[in-house]
């Protein structure tokens, strides 16, 4: 429980900081999307229950403000730790760079579940696909850039939680 | 876990979703605030020199406001007196509520911002947003003190419009938005006799139909028009103002009874 309080503390922080690098990114209309960083490592890092609830928590977080019906990001979220934790023993998660493929991947999949999900309401899909595909470059990118630094930081906060 | 959140009670739904929502808005709002301090810091940079000069500025438009405020009274007791002349029912009333933009979010996937008032300044779902060039966009989800805006480059908006000098509407969607460009909409069932030269572009406003916009707003400028798919209509893209990414401070328009 207290485990997985300290992980969402540092979803929080992460959906603070890529709000505000959202935000600085409009005028070039470029966005980042780092949902794969909110589940690699509550999934790999924690316990399967403390892990789903914290997964979930943060996908809570991503729907405020999201016109998707409230849960989506959540259920997406968790379904994507349910995987990663079936999965646990075949995955390299023992090292930084593991977890960033982890990461990466998992990034890709949601990324491009939300992008099919919207594309009914596009009236341009062919527009709608390149802007997409822009978007999840430079977020991979950013997943590449910053997921060394973001796992390091909730292992940090781990260590210090434990009594 | 997903079948459980679907036959969960709406009520809990909407527990958890104001929850969470109520669990953000301080964090956008120091956001806000921290963007705030940041421009203050910006402007003590400048010179007592460069402050003086923007004031000598400022006071000059001004004046020319003041006249402006002046004619458009005048110009609003005349429509009022023919409005009654005609008996015409009077138009909606709105509140002009500025509000600082405390978070931009624009993605392919919908365009949206928050601004750093919700229901603490009597802001509602579907109150209309506007800036000094046109329209921004309508709030879709209100807080206690935050509210999100759909903006009119987001798929998802929908309005009745006019081109400027017409009385029959078309219909505007947001949604192509390219990266490193500015944002675009579309516009569709276009009658067939409004024509564009090449190198003409017609300004597309608010009809005012459904009466949640005020008509006469700015939407953007078309200057291409063709044929649509059933031949009946015509479509086209509409530019949208370049500003529109970069705002930061929008008004909300809160109807009055």
């Amino acid at each position: 429980m207290r485990r997985g309080l300290i992980v969402f503390g540092t979803l929080v922080l992460l959906w603070t900081l890529i709000g505000i690098v959202n935000d600085q990114l409009s005028g070039l209309r470029v966005h980042l999307f780092v949902g794969g960083l909110f589940v690699a490592f509550a999934a790999v890092a924690l316990p399967f229950r403390a892990g789903f609830w914290t997964v979930l928590a943060g996908g809570a977080l991503c729907d405020v403000g999201s016109p998707l019906p409230f849960g989506t990001f959540a259920l997406l979220f968790a379904a994507a730790q349910a995987v990663l934790t079936r999965m646990h023993e075949r995955l390299p998660h023992g090292h930084t760079i593991g977890r960033v493929a982890i990461a990466l991947l998992v990034n890709l999949g949601l990324y491009l579940v939300v992008s099919f999900a919207r594309l009914r309401g596009a009236p341009a899909p062919g527009a709608y696909w390149l802007r997409a595909l822009i978007d999840l470059a430079f977020s991979q990118a950013a997943i590449v850039l910053a997921a060394p630094w973001f796992f390091a930081l909730q292992e940090r906060s781990l260590a210090y939680a434990r009594p | 876990m997903a079948v459980v959140w679907l036959i969960a009670p709406v009520a809990l739904k909407r527990f958890v979703r104001a929850s969470f929502f109520e669990f953000s808005a301080p964090i956008t709002l120091t956001e806000a605030r921290v963007s705030e301090l940041q421009d203050y810091w910006h402007l003590r940079l400048h010179s007592q020199r460069d402050l003086i000069a923007a004031g000598v500025d400022l006071a000059r438009v001004d004046a020319s406001y003041a006249l402006s405020v002046q004619q458009n009274a005048a110009l609003q007791n005349e429509v009022a007196r023919l409005r009654q002349m005609l008996r015409m029912p009077a138009p909606p009333h709105f509140r002009l509520e500025p509000a600082q933009v405390a978070r931009r979010d624009f993605s392919a996937w919908w365009q949206r911002m928050t601004i750093a008032k919700g229901r603490n300044f009597g802001i509602t779902v579907g109150d209309p947003v506007v800036f000094a060039e046109g329209v921004v966009g309508r709030v879709a989800e209100v807080s206690a003190t935050t509210a999100v805006v759909d903006l009119i480059s987001s798929p998802g908006v929908r309005l009745a419009a006019f081109f400027e000098g017409e009385t029959r509407p078309v219909s505007y969607q947001g949604g192509v938005n390219p990266s490193f460009g500015p944002a675009q909409g579309t516009v569709d069932f276009v009658p067939l006799d409004i024509s564009l030269q090449p190198g003409e572009t017609r300004r597309l406003v608010t009809s005012g139909l459904g009466g949640e916009f005020p008509p006469g707003l700015t939407l953007g400028q078309v200057d291409h028009l063709e044929p649509s798919g059933d031949g009946l209509f015509q479509t086209g893209i509409v530019h949208l103002n370049p500003r529109l990414s970069d705002l930061t401070e929008v008004t909300v328009l809160c109807a009055e009874d």
